[in-house]
């Protein structure tokens, strides 16, 4: 793969972001400090930080759900002050609407945009096929394994053709065998489906096998420590050696064990 | 299920007809053996008057009216108490300022049971219909309004933020999310308090009434009559059942995403 120059079309980028919660003691917890990136068009950036770090603050800012103290968000150079339906979230914990069914689930947000029946319910059929659904159109989510449900989760976001894609943990609740088949299919999806997916991870080997870079966090409060271009050929191999050095590089900076 | 069932099974699965078929039994003996004198009729008596009672008119009515009568104030005071409860509990769980206008109002009265109304609702209101269907009306409300109320309130916040993420405005938060998240809690909130207006309405109907189940069971009393009490008693129990169970079919047709928790 040839290397990306990032800064030649950053699509989204954080500039600056701080944000502290009041703690229940009257104290003020800092999250996130002075989080500056970047993130090219169609790139597969991985964010690596350990848990608790302020990952899923950072990412619901960015998709405009919170605000940050100070700095701010660009997407395509303009502020996001809010949600938008360029910025897709693909949820830690699924969140799907247990009450709609899986065509009900990926189709919601063209409904809330008021695209006819006939048309959004076209839309999402092509991207639960995409996401390898056919024939669960009409299932409930209780009816639905982990790993289903967030096929469900990553077909919604891709389903109101957002430019940006974000994952928060997409596979954290998911077993081992379900995550590596997992992680083989979201490549597949965005091979597919290219778009800038800004993808969040509490696993060293995840953020490895499937970033075009990875932004390592540190701990709580979050500040970018490091950026690794990673120019490994996908598909890649756990057990390559390149794959390994890399690992290897990137767990000597942190101060956990990954 | 296992095709060879073991003994000790089948006899575990025939063990609740067994305790009902005892307790008929024991209820026949001491009916019969004249330990409460006249006071305990046997089950046989009280199935003859339950015979009786289906063509022999009881005061104006025969036993099919009498439920009718029972039926119609309750439905009539649950059909109030739906329509105006849950609009309001809605409005209390959705809009701060609502909350903060409505729910002190609620707290006095909340504590205080359907049946104490029973003397003020005669004064205002006489002693024909009203009071009776303002008695039941008290007793569905409150859970009406209690449960849409919390029901709004406990909706995950992740699920707004989901639908907030997907483009939705607070109109359809409300109804894509709030609303159908608060559903479980509004029929169970509608099952509790059908059954509060069925006890009430029997309260009501046992301070004056000249039809309805629990008149019934009044003038079983007035003539000495046990069989007609106890008829009326199992009937009250019977139909509250068949409530009960048609509520829970009407929730599985409107949240069928829950079937696989209810019953
Ligand atoms: N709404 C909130 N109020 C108070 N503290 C919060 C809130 N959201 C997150 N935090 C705190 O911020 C820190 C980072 O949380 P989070 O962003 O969820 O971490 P991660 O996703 O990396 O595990 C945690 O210590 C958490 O307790
Ligand atoms: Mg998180």
């Amino acid at each position: 793969m040839e290397a990306r120059n990032i800064d030649v079309k950053s699509e989204i980028s954080c500039q600056h972001l701080y944000k502290s919660f009041p703690g229940m003691d009257g104290n003020v917890t800092e999250v996130l400090k002075d989080v500056n990136l970047s993130v090219a068009k169609n790139e597969f950036l991985v964010i690596l930080g350990p848990g608790q770090c302020g990952k899923t603050t950072l990412l619901n800012i960015m998709a405009g759900l919170d605000s940050s103290d100070s700095g701010e968000i660009l997407l395509n150079d303009v502020p996001v002050s809010g949600p938008n339906p360029n910025l897709g979230l693909v949820f830690q914990r699924m969140a799907l609407m247990p009450w709609k069914t899986v065509m009900g689930n990926v189709s919601m947000g063209l409904k809330f945009r008021g695209v006819s029946k006939k048309e959004r319910e076209e839309k999402a059929r092509y991207f639960i096929n995409l996401v390898g659904l056919s024939g669960f159109e009409k299932s409930y989510p209780y009816q639905l394994s982990g790993g289903m449900k967030q096929r469900v989760g990553i077909a919604r976001a891709y389903c109101s053709d957002p430019e940006v894609l974000l994952m928060d943990e997409p596979f954290g609740a998911l077993d081992a065998q379900t995550r590596y088949m997992m992680e083989e299919e979201i490549l597949r999806i965005w091979e597919k489906a290219k778009r800038t997916v800004v993808f969040v991870t509490n696993n060293i080997e995840e953020a490895i096998y499937l970033g075009d870079r990875i932004v390592l966090l540190s701990r709580c409060p979050a500040t970018v420590k490091a950026v690794y271009p990673i120019d490994l050929a996908r598909p890649r191999q756990f057990t390559d050696s390149r794959f390994l050095e890399v690992r290897q590089k990137i767990a000597d900076n942190t101060d956990l064990a990954l | 299920m296992n095709a060879k069932a073991s003994p000790a099974e089948i006899f575990s699965r025939f063990l609740p007809l067994t305790s009902l078929l005892l307790i008929i039994i024991v209820w026949q003996f001491a009916a019969t053996g004249g330990y409460f004198g006249k006071s305990l009729p046997s089950p046989v008596a009280v199935v003859n008057q339950f015979v009786d009672m289906l063509a022999e008119p009881v005061g104006k009515t025969i036993l099919g009216g009498h439920i009718w009568a029972s039926m119609r104030r309750v439905l009539t005071a649950f059909a109030v108490a739906v329509l105006i409860g849950i609009p309001m509990g809605l409005l209390m769980g959705w809009n701060k300022k609502a909350e903060a206008i409505i729910k002190p109002i609620f707290e006095i009265f909340r504590p205080i049971p359907p049946i104490a109304w029973i003397p003020l609702a005669i004064l205002w209101f006489g002693i024909e219909e009203t009071p009776k269907v303002f008695i039941c009306f008290i007793g569905a409300f409150i859970p009406a309004v209690m449960n849409a109320y919390t029901g709004i309130r406990f909706t995950d916040p992740l699920l707004l933020d989901a639908a907030r993420s997907q483009g939705a405005n607070l109109r359809q938060l409300f109804k894509e999310v709030a609303v159908p998240s608060a559903l479980p809690a509004i029929f169970a909130g509608l099952q509790n308090g059908l059954s509060l207006c069925w006890m009430c309405v029997l309260a009501a109907e046992m301070v004056g009434a000249e039809e309805g189940v629990g008149y019934l069971i009044l003038r079983g009393m007035d003539m000495s009559n046990p069989a007609m009490i106890i008829t009326g008693m199992l009937i009250i129990g019977a139909v509250g059942a068949l409530i009960a169970v048609g509520l829970r079919y009407v929730e599985r047709w409107v949240c069928p995403w829950k079937r696989e928790i209810s019953m």
